[in-house]
């Protein structure tokens, strides 16, 4: 079933042009990647699905779940499964971790008609969550992101992704300022949910975090559009030849 | 006629013009009113009780009515302090040792505008005081209150306060604290100013002896017309003290909200460490916050910072909260408290934490659900 459809997506950040004509079709249980040089628009397509301010698609189409998702305030995105790892997690003093996440958590399940977790049901998802990313339950206390080291956000964010259960979870360079071991528990906390209703897009640069999570599909994105798909052999060939690659090819098909 | 001014102010006529320039019409207005003496013997009903009754400090409370001591409120039987009264009516609260106060002062509102003054000073002669101060009232006729102050900390001694101003829209205070840190002696000052007609906070602090420190730190979270003038005047006078200022304000409506903290290092003042920082927040562009940060610096060895902002939430934590499924009102609101929160978080006594959170999220300018 298909769950996200982006149709000839063009997007103004700033009054430039970042997406140029972006489409990519994303079904149910699929684990897609987007790979791109610096600058080809990976993280405006983050921003753009999670709906921040400032990023205006001037033309194309988003459908989410049968949704233009392009409707709706990005609370409410979240609320419909949609869920962004980001590649900076914002560091917000004074804000409670674990207040954060019940009221993040008790929001969405009150806009999708669910009851509310009270305390005690809460700290037991916590806990389960805490222990398959390997993070100590002190990360609890303190405010959210503020002090964290590069690494302790990361695996923040795919511990919030694990609690939150999205249908649809976009990381966006997620192992970009993580170590080996670092690395492989965020793979193992993004595999442990692979489920056949839920949808992965993996924004990243390098081929080295598609050794632990295996993409059903690779998608090239240079200029602000999708240059070139396949499986994920694609990763390994880029990884080989470098971007640049993709480029001369583009210009021998136009020849 | 200067008449509020040449009263509450201090200094020259320069100085004095210059320390109340955000707030002299203010002033001016609280000038046009008749204020009758203030009925100290007032009854003070049942649910301002309820307000400063905390389980946690009976024993050690003295409360005040419109600025007169109510005996029948207070019991200072557990306090370790020794209170005295002079004839000019001046109290002064004596600690030796460990010990432990909850000052309320209630206004309490009667027919006609009132006012009252009132003096507590307090001396720590040795080992460490909790002070607690909690101002509020009821709504009705205006009250100006004035409480001056003089903290005597001795050689190394030590005192913290906590400050909760929660007054009504009708009540304004004027409150002044002359502080004198000796050798090896630490202040700690923590405050919430909300609510009321107007309020102004003085604290003139003197590092006295060497090794002396003082950490004052506070928020104001202002709506409506509120209008809170706060000035922390810290001298440096002996060598290796320390002063670590902290303030966060928050101001909506048409509130107004002034910061000005000034550090000086005497000549001679070697080995001193300033520190001043002010976070702020205007949520309407009819708010105001003024921040002024002075640094006067006459000693050579010292270090010294100092930082003052005044800005909007921050758009990227906004976005980060919403894209988690946290409504844009609420993830307004947990921004606002978080960032004042961040006052708070070295109080000492972690019990006093609840109330100030609690005033906080009583009088935190609150965002609307549109769809609610």
């Amino acid at each position: 079933m298909t769950m996200l459809k982006i149709e000839n997506l063009h997007v103004r950040v700033a009054g430039k042009e970042i997406l140029k004509g972006l489409s990519l079709e994303v079904k149910s249980g699929e684990v897609h990647a987007i790979m791109g040089p610096n600058g080809a628009g990976k993280s405006t397509l983050g921003y753009v699905l999670a709906g921040r301010d400032g990023y205006e698609a001037t033309q194309g189409r988003i459908e989410y779940d049968g949704r233009n998702l392009l409707d709706l305030e990005p609370e409410a995105r979240a609320a419909a499964g949609m869920f962004l790892a980001f590649q900076y997690p914002v560091e917000i003093p004074g804000v409670n971790n674990t207040y954060f996440l019940k009221a993040a958590l008790n929001a969405q399940r009150k806009a999708r008609g669910e009851s509310e977790l009270d305390s005690m049901q809460f700290l037991k998802l916590v806990r389960e969550k805490l222990a398959v990313l390997h993070l100590k339950e002190d990360l609890l206390n303190r405010a959210v992101n503020a002090g964290f080291s590069g690494g302790e956000k990361k695996r923040n964010e795919i511990f919030q992704m694990a609690l939150l259960e999205p249908k649809l979870a976009i990381l966006d360079e997620t192992d970009s300022g993580l170590d080996i071991d670092a690395l492989k528990m965020v793979a193992d906390g993004v595999n442990a949910m692979r489920a056949p209703d839920r949808a992965f897009l993996v924004i990243t640069h390098y081929q080295r975090l598609l050794d632990y999570i295996v993409p059903d599909f690779v998608h090239v994105l240079a200029d602000g559009r999708i240059v070139e798909s396949g499986d994920a052999s694609l990763a390994l060939r880029l990884e080989e030849h470098g971007y640049a690659w993709i480029a001369q090819r583009k210009l021998a098909g136009a020849a | 006629m200067d008449g509020l001014l040449d009263e509450f102010g201090s200094g020259d006529a320069q100085a004095r013009a210059e320390s109340w320039r955000y707030s002299r019409q203010a002033l001016r207005a609280l000038e046009q009113q008749e204020f009758k003496g203030a009925d100290g013997k007032a009854t003070v009903p049942r649910e301002l009780i309820e307000r400063f009754d905390w389980p946690q400090t009976r024993g050690h409370r003295l409360v005040f009515v419109n600025g007169v001591l109510d005996a029948a409120l207070s019991d200072a039987s557990t306090s370790g302090a020794i209170l005295e009264t002079a004839a000019d009516g001046a109290h002064t609260l004596r600690f030796a040792g460990k010990g432990a106060m909850h000052l309320v002062f209630a206004n309490v509102a009667t027919a006609t505008p009132a006012r009252w003054n009132a003096a507590v000073h307090v001396r720590v002669d040795s080992g460490k005081a909790f002070l607690v101060e909690q101002h509020v009232g009821t709504q009705g006729a205006d009250v100006l209150g004035a409480l001056a102050s003089q903290f005597t900390i001795a050689d190394g001694a030590n005192l913290q306060t906590a400050t909760l101003g929660d007054l009504p829209g009708s009540a304004s205070l004027v409150r002044r604290v002359e502080a004198t840190i000796g050798a090896g002696s630490a202040f700690g000052a923590t405050h919430a100013l909300c609510g009321g007609r107007f309020q102004r906070f003085d604290i003139d602090a003197q590092l006295a002896g060497a090794r002396a420190q003082i950490a004052a730190r506070g928020v104001f979270a202002l709506r409506g017309r509120e209008h809170v003038d706060v000035h922390l005047d810290v001298r440096h006078a002996a060598r290796d003290t320390a002063s670590d200022v902290l303030w966060r304000g928050v101001a909506d409506g048409r509130a107004r909200g002034i910061l000005h903290g000034a550090i000086a290092v005497a000549p001679g003042a070697d080995g001193a460490d300033a520190r001043l920082q002010t976070k702020n927040l205007l949520l309407s562009p009819h708010a105001e916050i003024d921040a002024q940060p002075v640094l006067e610096i006459y000693a050579d060895e010292v270090k010294a910072s100092h930082g003052a902002t005044v800005g909007q939430l921050d758009e990227r934590a906004l976005f980060y909260l919403r894209s988690r499924g946290v409504p844009l009102a609420a993830a307004r609101n947990l921004l606002i408290a978080g960032f004042c929160r961040e006052a708070f978080a070295r109080i000492e006594a972690t019990d006093l934490r609840g109330p100030f959170e609690a005033l906080l999220d009583a009088h935190l300018p609150q965002q609307q659900q549109a769809s609610e």
